[in-house]
């Protein structure tokens, strides 16, 4: 790792490859990849189910397969890699301070691309009463778990929100034979797709119930149960349950650049941002294909417009 | 193992840990049993986080004098300590004659108690310091004494400094029994037998309770419920003092019963998070930790009354604490009621006659400002009673554990070339360090659940509130443990996250 770029993009998923690779196709020279997990891929490599390539690669595959495939197109560019690193800070002197086991520096760049993805909106941050036990999981936090670590989360599941990551982790508990007793929806329509619908829910015969959701958690030590409310009859009812799974929305991760964003919004002309850190997508293909154009418009910015 | 010892302190809570710290203090062999599995699980991870000046109680009791004494050495307390200690102020402020009339009674009071730098201030002084108050603010009291500081923090640093000199702690230790022996008690948890000379009873919510152990009922305890909202620290800045809001239409004497009584308070805390809190609502449980429908009503109504514009969209958090408030108590009909308003000042008692048996029953509200003086308190009762000096090896400092995020760049790569762990961010919300983990796991007494290494490190209390870093979290407790990550609890017993294929219920 040297310490100048010219150009430096935060997040090693799929925004941030695309970003880079397409940067370096439109001539940009010295780009480093900054990820914090121990390997390119970011959220797609606890995605083993399939649902994507479909619109960017022209066939379906997995998720783990979709992130090799740009893995594999990346060993073969010039685009440098570090993982296992996490960036602290991006200073209005285009700075960005890292950290990893080897240390804690300062580089330097012309420009920035944040593809840092999104997270998930805690059910903490709601006004759900009661007390706070173990076995609450939001939903990409316990696909982690069951995919990536290999662990077993628990059994007799309400699930509350109904979008993608909900449906899948779903449909995940039921291909291990655990019970999910439903899924609980505040709006009147499913936030994920109908073919999650279809194949997460229905195909396991899991109920899905719209304008419910929950106002209260109940246990001590373990969750044992929720009160769900019919937001039409206003009728709360306690359902006993194991594991608490919510997805309750995707908040686009900016935090590294808000220092920088001026009072209208707008940011510096060397940030920009691609992926689910700039808007939550319905899809990966969207991802990639916005993140290309992200990448060829930082290398604009770089290059002044011309190829070197 | 010794199963004698000089003093043995029930319960490891803030009071608790002080205790032990003041005892060892004496060269005194000092135990702390605590039921639970950590330091600070009880009402002392629970509360507003504010050091007080002394201006809110009567002259001439001891809860005053303590105060006041203790929130003027607070900041060598929380230097020794290594603990993080913002003396931030205060502006109890008030909307009309009610409030008025409790402020300035207040400012008298303090003037009384000692207190310095206390002020009555008009609007305009109060907009300055503070310009998000509600429009309407008729005077405030400005208190610059007042400070904030993280209860556990505090406690966990007490309980480390106590250990360093000497105090064992016994986790998991739950208090069946107490009778007595020649020359002191038998104390029986469910594993064992101590034998001590002198009981501190800091158990908590659950003193009235570990008292009558062995004593008649006289004083127990009827708690409170305060739900609390955390906002996360993009908001912080929006204030910058403790405030505090005095209602016009606050309940008289005999509203026990009744919930909402206190008005508002805000507390910017030394994290830079808004701490947003208490309701005061009736419970009849003294189980910690659930949070009321009405508490939130309350908590909503009070905030567009004193500062509406307050950014509740970066809300991360709710919580409520339960607040241990003491009555005497008398028989009646066979079975002890309650009797007369709860008792305002600290209770200690020494049901025994002497100071081999001392139990503090109900400290509430200025408990964690008092903490040391209240240990202190015990330590020199006890240390009289058994005739000890002090200890010329003490050693009242404990190092401040490293922050990462505190560090410069270049004081951060100078420590990861020596610990390449501090380099590694596993808490991306608060830039906590998987070095910093690993230290709170093997501090004394150490971290052991998911929960344990927020209390030390502030890891998960962040705006994912844990999403991102629990995982990584268990596994480093169960590597660092050597036990499985499905042994690994979030909090308490049974609150066990990831579950193995027989253990599941």
């Amino acid at each position: 790792m040297r310490d100048i770029y010219d150009l430096i993009v935060i997040g090693g998923g799929p925004a941030g490859m695309a970003a880079a690779l397409t940067a370096e196709e439109c001539g940009v020279d010295r780009i480093l990849i900054i990820e914090r997990g121990e390997r390119l891929g970011g959220i797609l490599n606890q995605c083993t189910h399939s649902g994507f390539g479909a619109a960017y690669f022209g066939e379906e595959m997995t998720g783990t397969e979709f992130a090799e495939r740009f893995r594999e197109r990346m060993s073969d560019s010039g685009v440098e890699v570090i993982t296992g690193t996490m960036v602290l800070s991006v200073s209005a002197d285009r700075t960005v301070t890292v950290s990893n086991k080897s240390g804690c520096a300062e580089l330097h760049t012309k420009a920035v691309v944040l593809a840092t993805g999104c997270r998930e909106r805690p059910i903490s941050s709601l006004h759900v009463t009661g007390t706070r036990p173990s076995g609450v999981f939001e939903a990409g936090a316990a696909q982690k778990m069951l995919n990536l670590g290999g662990y077993d989360i628990g059994d007799d599941a309400v699930v509350l929100g109904s979008g993608d990551v909900g449906l899948v982790v779903a449909r995940c508990l039921a291909q291990r034979g655990r019970r999910v007793i439903g899924v609980f929806e505040i709006r009147d329509v499913c936030g994920g797709s109908d073919k999650n619908r279809t194949e997460c829910l229905d195909f396991y015969g899991i109920p899905l119930y719209f304008r419910h959701t929950v106002t209260r958690i109940h246990g001590e030590g373990r969750i044992s149960g929720v009160t769900v409310k019919d937001l039409d009859s206003g009728a709360e009812r306690y359902i006993g349950c194991g594991t608490l799974i919510t997805s309750l929305g995707l908040v686009p991760e900016r935090e590294l650049i808000e220092p920088l964003e001026a009072e209208d919004g707008s940011l510096p002309e060397w940030i920009f941002t691609c992926g689910d850190a700039r808007t939550v997508h319905d899809t990966v293909d969207a991802v990639a294909f916005e993140a290309e154009k992200t990448g060829a418009e930082a290398a604009e910015y770089i290059t002044g417009g011309t190829d070197i | 193992m010794r199963t004698e010892y000089d003093a043995t302190v029930i319960g490891a809570g803030l009071l608790g840990c002080f205790t032990a710290r003041e005892l060892v203090r004496y060269g005194l062999h000092t135990i702390v049993l605590e039921q639970r599995e950590d330091v600070c699980t009880g009402i002392s991870r629970a509360n507003s986080a504010i050091v007080y000046t002394g201006c809110d109680t009567k002259p001439g009791t001891i809860k005053t004098e303590m105060c006041v004494r203790a929130n003027r050495g607070f900041d060598t307390l929380c230097r020794e300590l290594g603990v993080r200690f913002s003396r931030c102020g205060s502006l109890m402020i008030c909307f009309g004659p009610c409030g008025l009339g409790v402020l300035e009674k207040k400012y008298a009071q303090g003037l009384e108690n000692g207190v310095q730098g206390l002020r009555m201030i008009g609007p305009e002084e109060t907009y300055d310091l503070e310009p998000n108050l509600a429009p309407g603010v008729r005077a405030a009291l400005y208190a610059e004494g007042t400070g904030t500081v993280l209860p556990w923090e505090l406690g966990c640093a007490a309980a480390e400094n106590a250990a360093a000199n000497g105090a064992e702690f016994r986790f998991c230790s739950r208090v069946l029994g107490i009778s007595r022996r020649e020359g002191g008690y038998t104390v029986s948890t469910d594993t064992e037998n101590i034998r001590t000379r002198c009981v501190i009873n800091c158990a908590g919510l659950f003193a009235d309770e570990v008292q009558e152990l062995l004593f008649a009922p006289s004083v127990r305890l009827f708690p409170k419920r305060g739900d609390y909202y955390v906002l996360d620290t993009k908001a912080e800045g929006f204030i910058s003092h403790v405030i505090s809001h005095e209602p016009e239409d606050k309940k008289k004497d005999g509203g026990f019963d009744k919930g909402g009584d206190k008005g508002l308070t805000l507390v910017p805390t030394v994290e830079g998070n808004i701490l947003v809190g208490p309701s005061n609502m009736p419970t009849d449980s003294k189980r910690l930790g659930s949070t009321e429908r009405d508490g939130f009503e309350l908590l909503d109504r009070r905030i567009s009354e004193v500062m509406p514009g307050l950014p509740m969209r970066h809300m991360i958090r709710s919580f409520s604490s339960l607040r241990p408030n003491p009555f005497q108590v008398e028989l009646a009909g066979g079975e002890y009621v309650r009797n007369g308003k709860s008792i305002s000042n600290f209770t200690i008692a020494e049901p025994a006659g002497d100071a081999s048996f001392l139990s503090f029953i109900g400290i509430k509200t200025p408990g964690m400002t008092c903490a040391q003086e209240l240990g202190r308190y015990a330590a020199e009762k006890a240390a009289a009673y058994l005739g000890a000096k002090e200890d010329p090896r003490f050693d009242p400092v404990r190092p401040a554990p490293v922050r990462t995020a505190d560090l410069s760049v270049a004081e951060r790569d100078a420590l990861i070339k020596d610990r390449p762990d501090y380099g590694r961010i596993v808490c991306r919300c608060r830039g906590v360090s998987e070095g910093e983990m690993i230290d709170a796991i093997h501090s004394k007494p150490g971290a052991v659940t998911v929960d344990g290494i927020k209390r030390r490190t502030g890891a998960g209390g962040g705006r994912c509130q844990g999403g991102f870093c629990s995982q990584k979290v268990i596994e480093l407790l169960a590597r660092e443990r050597r036990c499985l990550p499905e042994e690994i609890m979030k909090d308490g017993p049974g609150s066990y996250i990831l579950t193995g294929g027989e253990t599941d219920a």
